[in-house]
Formats: structure tokens, C-alpha cells, sequence
């Protein structure tokens, strides 16, 4: 048998031959040990016995042989000749005449009176005879001494021959015994292989099943005597209460008294004096099959618990994946060679790839050739990042085509666990809408500053003014009523007179006049501006249409200055169309946000955008030199201010916003749309009102 | 450590076999002797040669017998230049029809034997000096030491008596003259006992009562000397000893030629315990000295045989 082989043999094969060549070994040569012993023994206790019956025969042939009581002599022989295993006896005298012998007839073998001769203080003789038909007789012989003179000698032959058939009977019996021995040791090996094995194999099995992902077997035998019946436990919140597929001494953290929890070899030696481990403790099989399942259901516990973490990993990714998907951010990740480990949708759209052609590429192969000094730009500076370490944030701005975008780009140093530089975060966030609120604010600190500066001229103005208005007044009375002076002093008056009215609109745009609030209903207020100029501008072919709130609201405000407010607006709107129009005002209330709101929208040719940030500016407009004084609006603009609302404009208007008013003939322009907001201030029941 | 592998474990195992198996082939190597048993002659038994022949009473066994005498036959025939040769009756009656027939010439034996043996012709010429140093010896009534029952003779009607032989002198005959003296008969024992078989009655009494087959027994003096090693003595009690008759005695055969007699009479009377050589002789004979006697010196055993109403010629022993 090879190695190979027998490393192939089944285990219970080779505990099979294990066990039987252990048998044969100890059977085989203890086998013929004890033959051997037993062959021995059994011709040395026959040659004691024959030495043992001759002596006894030369005893008892004293008394005879002083008689010659040849007939007592005779019977002596015959007797011990009798026994199966004795050839022959007989005596001889002291001249060795054969008196007597067992022979069957008169005739006695001559020979023997020659062989194993005694001498007289000799007790025994043995000598081993071969006969001639090869028998083996072991021939004996006793010397008759009485009263240490010799009287003759008695012999007698013992077969050997016959010994040695019982020997041989005995060696087949010991050989048989032993080839019992072997094949019981064969079928006990088998049974007690077979119940190895058995739970050798389910280990094996339940192994195989543990690889293919089934943690749900039991291996070991379940418990018949559970730990917290036999003590009358009662700690229920015991990890080992209630478990009986599991051995209380592999769990941790049981709360017997007498557990050392300090450490699982501790425990299990304190373990080993406690009665639930003496009942229940199995073999070294038993062992390995229940720390087998201890194992099962914590390699169970584990994979349990490592999948959770997978899910929550997966689930974390997943989020910070959207997150970088979703925001509108830039986000990138350059290694130390300034290649893209990772980027966002965002970025790559940016550079108008896919993520995929953005990972591993560095900054000066995504931008496109237009913008090579730029790109070479930036990977200078993300060296130097990644050189010295410091985090970069700029505003920066791009322009593509004819759009401008502006990023507010952030690089800092990623360090991994030992604090070294090992890649580069870039982050961008565009920052236009940001811009155009700054403008706005720059716009609005802006106005604030002229309505402050203009109310203080105007204020200083006024007074030194009216001097100017009174004295040319006064100096009228003083010269010819047709004189060329007082035409001058007029002409002085009038002039005066339009500064006095250029500096009190300055005065109402920086809400630097007093103002009456009260009550008042909104929509009177806008209806009766419109009223007041309907019949005029109808000359002028302008419509005016009106979609008023039925619901009447009411703010509190100062109907003067609102008035003038909504007939700067149809003015303005009337000088804008010069060929006729239309112009639409509506009301809504918006009682939910607390405030009401009126469009003015008319169809002439709109403002262009870049008069749109201007127009609410003291002094700007786009009339012919002395068709206005560029303060409409801004007053306008002054007075809502004052009344914590809202005034903006848009054009051209929204499409469909006013389809319905425009007439017929009338060329119709982009138009413009101004909207207010008022707060309505008071909680007042404008449904209640409108009813 | 290298694990041994399954060639060497196979090789290791059929070596320890063939080395068993070699063991059992060096069987025991015994010198043997070449008889050939076919080789026949027929037995012819040769004669005695002739001689004096000398028999000792079968008091005791033959061997015993042999022993006691053996040096003093030798004596005497280098004392009387005769060739004499010791025989061995198997029986008191044996001893007495061989003499009877002429086979015995001396013929050493018991005053009633003796008187027996003169009634038909045989001749007393010596008599022995017991071992005691008298020419005269006694019956010895023994039992266990331990026997409390019996103290006396008197307790002694009831009891089991195991005897020599119904014609033993100082074994029964002595004995039962005793009990006669004192009333008790032999009828008045619960069972009167011979010692069985040939040879050594004397011990055998002494045997069966220390084995506690008998309570008690009758032996001679001297028995008890010769079982010292053989028992322990001290289990054993005298409890009574019978009136003194005179000793063992040799005869002559009727027709036996008076110078044999004479010159055997002569070497023995020579004898003498002083000298150590004598002594050598005599002492396992179980004798102090031989001297001389005659018939008349044995009246009183003929007196008891008539007392006892014994019929000599059915004899009567030691």
C-alpha cells in the first residue's frame, strides 16, 4: 500500500487497521509466547509428574521387593502402566534382572535395561527416548534404596509423544482464542469506528454547510439538563438562561456566582468544578461539535452584524453619492499627481464629460484648448497646495461665449491618518445668483445714499430758495409792470418756483416730508387716480382698463402720497406711448401673506434691461431734456419705502398678462409692468369688509 | 519529530511477526536416546542363593523391619562366617506356617507367638534387652490428651478400642489382660478395632488415635519412641501400662542344627551397648543387649493365654 494510498483510506478504515494490526501485534506473538510457555510447562509438568509417579513407585516397591512379592511387584507396574500417557514400568534388582515389567507378554525389550542407568545417590533419572517407529517416550528411572542399600531401580516410560498432542491441541486453542481475539477486535473497531466516524462525519458535514453559507446547524447534542433547572436559577437576564443549544461554560459574561468571567480560560477552569459541566461535559467529539456550533452562531453573529454594517455602509454611500450627485457644488478629489480620484456630476459637467472620462485625468486635459493658460494656471496652483499645504478660497470667473459665470472654488490638502498630504479637494460653487444680490444690495445702499444726500441738499436748499422766490416776488411790486425787469424777476419766480418743486419731490423721495397714515381702502385710492386721468389720456388714445380686488382691501396708508404714487405710474405709462395704448391696473389681495399687491402694465416699448436697475434713481430717465425731472419714480419709489412695501418693474410684460385690454390699431410694444406690495398692517377682516 | 509513515509501520509490524515466529521455532533442542523396543529376551527370575534365613515378627512394616535388622544380620554373618539372609512374612500367621514350614531358621518374634511357635518344636535360645534396659516389656494404653472423657481404665468401657492385632501381645493381649484385672471385658467396649493391612500395625494404632479415629488404642513400649518424628507426641496420653511379661524372643526351628544355633547364640550374647560398634547395631534394632533364655521363661504369657482363654494356635503377637 502506498502512502498515498493509505492517506486516501477512510478513517474508519484506518482506525480498522489500526486496531487489527494493534490486535495482531499483541495477539500474534503473545500467541506464541504462551504456546510456547504453555508447550513448555506442560512437558516440564510431565516430566515432573512421571518424576513424581516413579519415585512414588520406588517407595512403594520397597516393601514388595524385600518380600519378593513378585505378584505385588507385578500389579504395581500394571497399575501405572494403566494410565494412557505411560509406555511402560518395571522394575529391576539390584543386579538389574528385570523382576517385573508391564510388557504385554514374558518378553521384554532388551535395550532398555541399558539406557538412563542411575547410580545409587542419584534420585532421577530422565532420558528422552526415540523408539523405532518414532515414538518419543521420556523414559524414568528411580533407584529402590533401603536403608542406603541399593535393592534395584524402577523405570518407566511417559510418551512424549502424547504430551506433545496436547500440546499441539492447546497451541490450536490459544491460536483460536487469538483469531477470536483479532476478529472481535476487528467488529468492536468497526462499531467503535463507525460511532467516531459518525459524528466525525456530521462535523464534516455541518463544516461543508458552515462553507456554503448555512450557519443554522446543530452539531452537538442538545441539552437534556439545562443549566438554570439543575441550579433553580433564577437570572433570567443570564446570556446562558434559556439558551439550550449552546454550553453555558462557552458563553461570556454568565452570571453564576461562581464564574470567573475574567478570562474564557479562568472561566472554563472555574467552570470545571460546577455540577452542569460535570452532568453535562461529553468527549473530545462532544467538545468539538458544541464549540463548533458556539462557533456557527458567532461566525452567525458576526456575518449578522457585518452585513448590517455593509447595509449601513452601502446606505451611507449611496447618500453621500446623491448628495455629491445632487448639489449643484463641484466636487472633485485629485491625488498626488493631481489625477481625478473622484468627481461629481457636477464637475464633470463642467468640463462636459462623463465621470468616468474625469477619474484618472488630470486638469490640463479637461479643459477645453480655449482655456489651456487657465487650466495650466490651476494645476500650478493645486501644486502648490499639495506642495505646501495650505487651503486656497477665491472667487473666481469664467467666461464662456457670451455667459459669465462666477465660482467661489475652495482646494484643501487631504491628509490621510498620519497627518501626510495624499490627494487635493477641490470644491466650486456657482456664485452668480449670490453676484446679482450683491448688485442689488450695492444698488439699494446706493439709492440710500442718494435720497439721503439729495434730502439734505434739498433741505439746506429750501430755505436759501425761498428767499430767492420771495424776493423775487417782492422786487415784481418794486419795478414797471412791463418793464424788462420785471419779465426778468418772472422768468427769476418761475424758475424758482420749479427748483422749489424739483427739491420737494426730493424731499418726499427721501421720506424726509411728513406723511399722514390712515385707514383707507386700496382700491378707492388706485380708482380715483385712474378717474382723474381716464378722460385725458382717452384723448391721448390710452385705455385704461381695471381688474380691482372685489374684495376691497384696506391698508394703512397716506391716500395723498399713494395717490400721487399711482398717477406717477399712469403717467409715466402714458409718456411711454405716445401713439395711444393700453394701459391694465389690477388689485389682488394676498390675505395669507399679509399683503396686497397692484400691477400696472401697460404696452408701450418697454425698458431695456440694462435702464431696468436704474430707473428708480433720483434724476434718471430716458425722456427728452425738460420733458421730466427724472424724480417720478423715484419719489414713487420713496413713498412705498415709507410704506414698508415693495415697488419693481419688468419688461417687457409676462405673456398673457394683459392680452385682453390692448385695442385694436394700436401698435402694440414689449410693454412694461410695475409691480407694488403693501403690507396690510392692520388685522382687519377684509372678507368681512368686502362683504 | 518525523511521523513514522504507513511503509515503515507495515515494515515494523511484519518484523515483530517474523521475529515471534522465529522465537516459537527454537523449540527445546533435547538429547535423544535411540531404543529399539523390538528387541525382546524372555525374563527368567533367579533364585535366591541359599542361606540362613532370619524373619523378623511383621510388627512393623517390611521396610522398617529391614532397617532395624539390617546391621545385625550383617553382623552375624560376618560374626558366624554364615550366610544369613532376612525374609519378610507378610503376616504374624505368614511369620508362624514359615516357621512351621522350615523357611524361617530364626525366627524373632513375641512370647505368644513364641509360645505358639514351641508348641510346635521351635526352641527359644535368646531373649533381647528391651530399650527400657529390661529383658521384659508392657502394653501401653494411650488416648488424645485432649480426651477429657477418659481418666481412668474405668472409663474406658463405652469407649472404641482400636488394638494391634487380635493375637498382638504388648498391642491387645497385655492390654485386654489389663481390662480383665479390672473387671472389663471385651464386650464391654463400644467397639474393639484392629489396626488394617500389612505391616506397621503398631503405628497405625498410635495414628488412628491421634487422628481421633478411636479414643483410644494399646500399643507397646517403644511404639511411640519411633513416631516422635513423624506426630506430634504430646497429643498423645498414656493412660494406662499393663503388668511386665518377658520380651521378644528368638527361636530356633524345629531340626535346626544345634552348632548354628549355638554359634549365632554366641556372636549375639557378644554384643555389647558399651561398645559403640555394638550399639551401631543394636540400638536400631530397637534391643539394649541379647542374652540368653528358655522355654520356662515364658509361663506367665502362657498363663495369660489361658487367663484370656486364647487359642495359641490361632497365635498371638507383639
Amino acid at each position: 500500500m502506498t502512502l498515498l494510498g493509505f492517506s486516501r483510506l477512510r478513517f474508519r478504515t484506518k482506525i480498522n487497521l489500526g486496531i487489527a494490526s494493534i490486535v495482531l501485534c499483541i495477539a500474534l506473538p503473545l500467541a506464541v509466547a504462551v504456546s510456547r510457555m504453555a508447550a513448555d510447562a506442560l512437558i516440564d509438568e510431565s516430566k515432573k509428574r512421571g518424576s513424581v509417579l516413579v519415585q512414588n513407585l520406588a517407595v512403594r516397591v520397597e516393601d514388595p521387593m524385600l518380600a519378593m512379592d513378585l505378584l505385588r511387584l507385578k500389579n504395581m507396574v500394571d497399575e501405572l502402566a494403566a494410565v494412557e500417557d505411560i509406555e511402560y514400568a518395571f522394575v529391576l534388582d539390584a543386579a538389574d534382572n528385570v523382576l517385573v515389567h508391564s510388557f504385554p507378554s514374558a518378553y521384554f525389550p532388551v535395550e532398555l535395561k541399558t539406557v538412563n542407568r542411575v547410580a545409587d545417590e542419584v534420585p532421577l533419572g530422565i532420558e528422552l527416548l526415540r523408539t523405532e517407529d518414532e515414538r518419543l517416550i521420556y523414559d524414568f528411572a528411580a533407584p529402590v534404596m533401603i536403608s542406603r542399600t541399593r535393592f534395584g531401580t524402577v523405570r518407566m516410560g511417559l510418551s512424549r509423544s502424547q504430551t506433545q498432542a496436547v500440546v499441539n491441541r492447546l497451541v490450536l486453542v490459544i491460536f483460536g482464542l487469538s483469531g477470536v481475539a483479532l476478529v472481535s477486535g476487528f467488529v468492536f473497531s468497526t462499531v467503535f469506528a463507525r460511532r467516531v466516524t459518525r459524528r466525525l462525519n456530521i462535523l464534516r458535514e455541518h463544516a461543508e454547510e458552515m462553507v456554503k453559507g448555512n450557519l443554522d446547524l446543530q452539531t452537538g447534542p442538545s441539552l437534556t439538563r439545562n443549566c438554570w433547572e439543575m441550579l433553580d436559577c433564577r437570572l433570567t437576564n443570564c446570556p446562558a438562561f434559556g439558551d439550550s443549544r449552546r454550553r453555558c461554560w462557552y458563553l461570556a459574561g454568565t452570571m453564576c456566582p461562581e464564574c470567573d468571567n475574567s478570562s474564557p480560560r479562568g472561566k472554563l477552569e472555574s467552570c470545571k468544578n460546577c455540577l452542569v459541566y460535570q452532568m453535562n461535559k461529553g468527549d473530545e467529539i462532544q467538545d468539538l461539535a458544541e464549540t463548533f456550533d458556539v462557533m456557527a452562531l458567532a461566525l452567525k453573529a458576526h456575518i449578522g452584524e457585518l452585513k448590517q454594517a455593509e447595509r449601513n455602509l452601502t446606505r451611507q454611500q449611496s447618500l453621500m453619492r446623491t448628495i455629491l450627485e445632487v448639489t449643484p457644488d463641484m466636487v472633485g478629489l485629485l491625488d498626488t499627481n493631481l489625477k481625478y480620484l473622484a468627481a461629481n456630476k457636477a464637475l464633470a459637467a463642467f468640463f462636459g464629460r462623463d465621470v468616468a472620462e474625469v477619474v484618472g485625468s488630470q486638469d490640463t486635459a479637461l479643459y477645453p484648448p480655449a482655456e489651456a493658460e487657465r487650466a495650466a494656471a490651476e494645476h500650478r496652483e493645486n501644486e502648490e497646495v499639495l506642495a505646501s499645504g495650505p487651503a486656497v478660497s477665491k472667487e473666481t470667473e469664467w467666461r464662456r461665449g457670451e455667459r459669465r459665470h462666477f465660482f467661489h472654488v475652495v482646494k484643501l490638502p487631504a491628509r490621510d491618518r498620519d497627518g501626510h498630504i495624499m490627494g487635493l479637494l477641490f470644491t466650486a460653487r456657482d456664485i452668480g445668483e449670490v453676484k446679482k444680490y450683491q448688485e442689488q444690495l450695492i444698488q439699494s445702499q446706493k439709492m440710500e445714499s442718494v435720497g439721503k444726500l439729495a434730502g439734505g441738499v434739498a433741505h439746506e436748499i429750501n430755505t436759501p430758495l425761498g428767499v430767492i422766490l420771495g424776493y423775487a416776488q417782492l422786487l415784481q411790486e418794486d419795478v414797471p409792470a412791463d418793464s424788462q425787469i420785471l419779465s426778468d424777476l418772472k422768468t427769476i419766480e418761475k424758475q424758482a418756483k420749479v427748483c422749489r418743486k424739483i427739491v420737494a419731490d426730493l424731499l418726499k423721495f427721501s421720506r424726509q416730508s411728513e406723511s399722514e397714515k390712515r385707514e383707507m381702502c386700496f382700491n378707492n385710492s388706485l380708482m380715483e387716480a385712474v378717474s382723474l386721468v381716464k378722460h385725458t389720456f382717452s384723448l391721448d388714445k390710452i385705455e385704461i382698463k381695471t381688474e380691482m380686488d372685489d374684495r376691497m382691501p384696506i391698508i394703512f396708508g397716506d391716500p395723498d402720497k399713494l395717490k400721487q404714487v399711482w398717477l406717477n405710474l399712469l403717467n409715466n405709462a402714458r409718456d411711454a406711448m405716445d401713439g395711444g395704448g393700453a394701459i391694465l391696473v389690477r388689485t389682488r389681495l394676498d390675505s395669507p401673506a399679509k399683503k396686497v399687491t397692484a400691477w400696472v402694465a401697460d404696452t408701450g416699448p418697454g425698458i431695456d434691461a440694462e435702464h431696468l436697475g436704474h430707473i428708480f434713481e433720483p434724476f434718471f430717465s430716458t425722456k427728452p431734456v425738460g420733458k421730466g425731472t427724472g424724480l417720478g419714480l423715484s419719489v414713487s419709489f420713496g413713498i412705498i419705502q415709507d410704506h414698508k412695501g415693495s415697488i419693481r418693474v419688468q419688461s417687457p410684460v409676462p405673456a398673457g398678462f394683459m392680452a385682453a385690454p390692448r385695442r385694436e390699431g394700436a401698435a402694440p410694444g414689449p410693454g412694461a409692468l410695475f409691480i407694488v406690495d403693501l403690507p396690510l398692517d392692520h388685522e382687519v377682516d377684509v372678507d368681512a369688509a368686502a362683504d | 519529530m518525523r511521523r513514522p509513515g504507513p511503509v515503515r509501520f507495515w515494515a515494523a509490524l511484519f518484523a515483530g511477526l517474523v521475529l515471534a515466529l522465529a522465537l516459537d521455532a527454537c523449540s527445546r533442542d533435547e538429547p535423544v536416546t535411540y531404543v529399539d523396543l523390538s528387541k525382546r529376551e524372555e525374563i527368567v527370575i533367579q533364585a535366591p542363593a541359599k542361606a540362613l534365613t532370619y524373619a523378623y515378627l511383621p510388627q512393623y512394616s517390611h521396610t522398617v523391619s529391614y532397617e532395624r535388622h539390617k546391621l545385625l544380620v550383617e553382623y552375624l554373618q560376618q560374626a558366624t562366617g554364615m550366610p544369613i539372609r532376612q525374609i519378610f512374612p507378610g503376616t504374624f500367621e505368614e511369620h508362624v506356617q514359615m516357621v512351621e514350614r522350615g523357611e524361617i531358621d530364626i525366627s524373632f518374634s513375641n512370647p505368644f507367638v513364641y509360645v505358639r511357635l514351641a508348641g510346635n518344636g521351635s526352641r527359644a535360645f535368646a531373649r533381647i534387652i528391651e530399650p527400657s534396659g529390661k529383658p521384659d516389656f508392657y502394653s501401653q494404653i494411650i488416648c488424645r490428651k485432649d480426651n477429657k472423657a477418659l481418666k481412668t481404665l474405668e472409663d474406658c468401657r463405652g469407649k472404641r478400642w482400636i488394638a494391634v492385632d487380635p493375637v498382638s501381645a504388648g498391642g491387645y493381649l497385655f492390654a485386654l489382660g489389663l481390662f480383665y484385672d479390672h473387671g472389663i471385658r471385651k464386650e464391654d467396649f463400644a467397639e474393639v478395632a484392629f489396626a488394617p493391612g500389612p505391616g506397621g500395625a503398631q503405628e497405625k494404632v498410635v495414628l488412628a488415635v491421634y487422628a481421633g479415629v478411636y479414643d483410644l488404642g494399646s500399643v507397646r513400649d517403644g511404639t511411640l519412641a519411633i513416631l516422635k518424628n513423624r506426630i506430634d507426641l504430646d497429643q498423645i496420653r498414656i493412660l494406662a501400662e499393663s503388668r511386665h511379661y518377658p520380651g521378644w524372643v528368638y527361636s530356633a526351628r524345629r531340626g535346626l542344627d544345634a552348632a548354628i544355633v549355638e554359634r549365632l547364640a554366641k556372636a549375639m550374647f557378644a554384643l555389647d551397648m558399651k561398645r559403640p560398634e555394638d550399639a551401631a547395631i543394636l540400638a536400631p534394632a530397637g534391643m539394649r543387649g541379647i542374652i540368653p533364655a528358655d522355654d520356662a521363661m515364658y509361663d506367665p504369657v502362657r498363663q495369660l493365654a489361658g487367663k484370656l482363654s486364647i487359642d495359641l494356635d490361632q497365635g498371638a503377637g507383639n
